[in-house]
């Protein structure tokens, strides 16, 4: 993947934007403390940071969404002011947010020119035609007729970047474009912005995903805390220095697994049917970590919610330490020693607007420490073992009385590991634990699976990141189409997995 | 740089609730003065002063302890009814069906009103309650189980069983509960015959020097008792706090092993027993019959007021208050001035569209104020983490924060 194949030739041209001294402050925070960047013409700017370290802000600033507070920002040369997205447009700036922002019923024409139409009366098929004209002019592969509801999300994200091409933009900023993708289509969305580069266009990748920056970027700025802390360019950079210069100490991308021997079959799943999968077989054992690597939408929700009781199955056999996990409910399963990580931790882990202390006791309110036989809560107890786990866990909050909304992602899943582990499952079940987080983040969470194992419990990995695959498992197994297709040991090569994930079939003749 | 205990992890500032309840406050004091800004204008389009129609609306109501009477016995039935609503509200489900409920409750009321006449007066009350909550419990059953069973929406079944309610209770009259003890010069088809004095709720308002016109009986405390015991399950108890997870996020609920099904239906059948006493006041404080073609409303005004209360037990009662301040309002409007009485009712809708936007404004603010801190939290935490790492020299294991 040589990604900065032209990075000579951009090297020696003049700044497309310059801002310098850019501050914002929020109450209480300083998002950004006096940033200078600039942009040239035609490279793949990468801004990275954890979590909160002002690059999202920083884009918003030169988008027009938020006034900075201080510094100038220049564009080909002249001081300008940009005071809504609609300047910024104007000035061949765009931006494509985390969160679409389309209309679902309308079609991806419709939408492309939605608020830029051409006079009052819409013309559809001119509307059609100059998408379609635009789509293929960058190797964007859409149906400009089709609806948005029916699209995937990478489809959308196109959609989404069309918006900002259809109206002339020069430079275009991507907010953690890859978050919602599946690597095929993070792929896909590479070959776009390379083409895009390639015909001159300005591209902001901000992520903190550092493979993926190393691949498609040219230059590489770093924040932490508001402020920069360095540039750099792939070529002069490893993938432990950006997360060093992110994070601000070392960071291990390796943690030691724990020797532990293996013991009994703790769980056992045996020819599981229904919705995508097509008789599943799978054992875990006490002491291992079994890790299911997959593209995503190939059964693994449905494996998790089977095995929770979440989701009713045709057929096949689900057993903890022998029992028969399918005659029982979700609250029996748990109670049985399940502990469960969701891969949504959204809609399946927390109840965002509920408070701290009612989200680390979900699940085991009705244990007798919890609530008295009739029903009635012993609100004491359980703030106090919110206190107990948000210490041990290094849950940051202000109090156990905000919401959990107001958590971050990272702060969130520790609350969930939290919880979950508090139980003494028999088994983890950790379905894309560290979606969304940061490097420090994904550390904790790592270093907290792999201590499970250390105890001698049973985990299953479920996870679409290979990284995190080869970081933590005993035994590797490959989910495609509903069915295990392969078992590897944890040295397995990455290419034997990658063809398990696809069916047993090279890249070449998956397609 | 905030202060350092902004980092401890117990509470050291105000509790959130006092921040909430007081951001409540103040925002629903501000929708308030915002209807009655609004209110003036359309007063002063009218030609009239807004001073006089406004203080002609407070004194229908706090004029003399009669007034006061009237609002306050208006009360009871929406604070029922209000709560009936909040309760399904809180899981996430609009009951539109507390009118039909409230309706069947009173008719099986009546029932044990007129059957159970040998028993002494305490008892007869007690029956009287107790079947009101059961005809309401029996008629929100329904929806519910259609709901959980066969997914069949609760905003359609309830308002179908609301009709099916009324011709219910007319059927009741010409049949069952037919009126038997003829003369006095009445329409027989149109009513019951008249409750037993032992079967009527004791009249209260005599203690204060209030009218016993005004009809305020222990209703009214029955209602404060109620949203308490609201308060109670849905603040302190299993049931309320697996209702609002549901409410707030199904899916997370649900993998938590919490039976969906079973809170929704055990919600649905707690706002029926409140239902089955909104009428309570106005059948057996005030009227002493059920009459035909008994269909009050309040079973929707209910809606209304838990609205303007937000669905808290607290703020129902004050709504309940308010709303029936303005409702008072309404007579002496018609007696001091030449604004309609249906003013009472634009100011009514103007004061529910404040409290949404009010409401909208100050739930953002204090979600923002709460991320704010949340991230100042970080920050520091941040700051020290990285030096106890320094210290310490071993990153990423999993420390124990001893503070």
């Amino acid at each position: 993947m040589a990604s900065n194949d032209a990075g000579a030739r951009r090297e020696s041209a003049s700044p497309l934007v310059v801002m310098e001294g850019v501050s914002k402050r929020f109450p209480g925070v300083l998002a950004n403390d006096e940033v200078t960047i600039d942009l040239r013409k035609g490279e793949v700017h990468a801004l990275i940071g954890e979590n909160g370290a002002g690059k999202s802000t920083l884009m918003r600033v030169l988008y027009g969404l938020y006034p900075p507070d201080g510094g100038t920002i220049r564009v080909k040369g002249e001081v300008v002011k940009i005071a809504s997205p609609r300047d910024a447009i104007a000035l061949g700036i765009g931006m494509v947010h985390q969160h679409f922002v389309l209309v679902d019923p309308f079609t991806v024409a419709e939408n492309v020119i939605l608020g830029d139409e051409d006079g009052p009366i819409l013309n559809t098929e001119t509307a059609q035609r100059q998408v379609a004209q635009l789509a293929e002019a960058y190797g964007f592969e859409i149906d400009p007729a089709a609806a948005v509801e029916d699209l995937s999300v990478g489809e959308e994200q196109r959609v989404e970047i069309l918006k900002a091409l259809f109206r002339g933009v020069d430079i275009l900023i991507l907010d953690e474009p890859t978050a919602v993708l599946t690597p095929a289509e993070t792929k896909e969305l590479f070959e776009n912005l390379r083409k895009l580069r390639g015909d001159g266009k300005t591209i902001v990748f901000i992520s903190h995903k550092l493979d993926e920056v190393l691949a498609i970027a040219d230059r590489i700025t770093v924040l932490r805390r508001g402020a920069v802390v360095g540039e750099t360019t792939p070529a002069e950079t490893s993938k432990a220095k950006l997360a060093e210069m992110m994070v601000g100490r070392p960071v291990l991308f390796r943690l030691d697994k724990p020797q532990v021997e293996v013991g009994e079959t703790v769980l056992r799943l045996d020819d599981l049917r229904g919705g995508r999968l097509q008789g599943l077989s799978l054992e875990v054992r006490a002491g291992e970590i079994v890790g299911v690597a997959g593209v995503e939408g190939n059964g693994q929700k449905e494996l998790a919610d089977s095995i929770m009781g979440l989701r009713p199955l045709e057929g096949g056999e689900v057993s903890l330490d022998g029992h028969d996990l399918r005659a029982m409910s979700t609250q029996e399963i748990r109670n049985s020693g399940v502990a469960f990580v969701p891969e949504d931790r959204h809609d399946q882990g927390l109840v965002l607007d509920m408070t701290i202390w009612e989200n680390t006791v979900i699940g085991r309110h009705d244990d007798a420490d919890y609530s008295s036989r009739r029903g009635v809560l012993f609100i004491k107890k359980m703030k106090e073992l919110a206190v107990r786990l948000i210490a041990q866990f290094d849950v940051r909050t202000r109090s156990i009385e905000s919401t959990a909304r107001t958590l971050s992602g990272g702060n969130q899943q520790k609350l969930i590991l939290a919880r979950e582990l508090e139980t003494d499952p028999k088994l983890l079940l950790a379905a894309q634990p560290t979606r969304g987080l940061d490097v420090g983040a994904i550390e904790f969470v790592w270093s907290q699976i792999l201590e499970q194992k250390a105890e001698g419990r049973a985990v299953l990995l479920i996870s679409a990141e290979l990284d995190e695959i080869y970081a933590l498992s005993d035994r590797i197994v490959t989910l495609y189409e509903g069915r295990i297709t392969g078992e590897y040991p944890p040295d397995a090569p990455a290419d034997e997995v990658g063809r398990g994930m696809l069916g047993g079939k090279t890249p070449a003749e998956a397609r | 740089m905030a202060t350092v205990e902004a980092t401890t992890v117990r509470d050291t500032h105000r509790p959130e609730w006092v921040e909430n309840i007081g951001g409540q406050l103040l925002a629903l004091l501000t929708a308030l003065g915002i209807a009655v800004l609004l209110g003036s204008v359309i007063v002063i389009a009218y030609g009239e002063n807004p001073l006089v129609v406004y203080s002609a609306i407070l004194s229908g109501s706090f004029g003399d302890a009669n007034g006061l009477g009237y609002v306050l016995a208006n009360a009871g039935p929406l604070i029922f009814s209000a709560l009936a609503v909040s309760v399904c509200f809180k899981g996430g489900m609009f009951n539109i069906g507390v009118e039909g409920q409230f309706i069947v409750g009173m008719a099986s009321a009546s029932f044990a009103a007129l059957t159970f006449t040998f028993l002494p007066a305490p008892l007869l009350v007690l029956s009287v309650l107790v079947f009101g909550v059961l005809g309401g419990m029996v008629w929100a059953a329904v929806p519910a189980i259609l709901k959980v069973k066969t997914g069949a929406h609760e905003v359609v079944t309830t308002i179908m069983m609301n009709g099916i309610a009324a011709s219910l209770v007319a059927w009741v009259i010409r049949g069952p509960l037919r009126y038997e003890d003829i003369g006095g010069g009445f329409n027989v088809n149109l009513r019951t015959d008249p409750f037993p004095d032992a079967a009527m709720i004791p009249d209260l308002g005599h203690f204060f020097g209030i009218a016993s016109s005004a009809r305020l009986s222990w209703v009214l405390p029955m209602a404060i008792v109620a949203a308490a015991v609201v308060w109670f399950i849905m603040r302190r108890m299993r049931l309320g706090y697996e209702a609002r997870a549901v409410g707030a996020s199904p899916g997370s609920a649900r993998a938590a092993g919490i039976s969906i099904g079973a809170v929704q239906v055990k919600l649905f059948l707690l706002s029926g027993a409140l239902a089955g006493l909104v009428g309570i006041q106005q059948l057996f404080a005030d009227q002493g019959f059920l009459p035909a073609g008994y269909e009050a409303g309040i079973g929707f005004t209910g809606i209304a007021v838990a609205f303007l209360g937000q669905n808290s037990p607290v703020g129902i009662v004050f709504a309940a208050l308010l709303w029936g301040v303005l409702a008072r309002g309404e007579t002496s409007l018609q007696l001091e001035t030449d604004v309609p009485r249906e003013f009472i009712i634009i100011l009514q809708g103007l004061l529910i569209m404040s409290v949404v936007v009010t409401y909208q404004v100050a739930k953002r603010r204090l979600f923002s104020r709460q991320l704010r801190r949340a991230a100042e939290v970080e920050d520091l935490h941040d700051a020290e983490a990285s030096v106890d790492i320094e210290e310490a020299g071993e990153p990423g294991s999993s420390r124990e924060v001893d503070r």
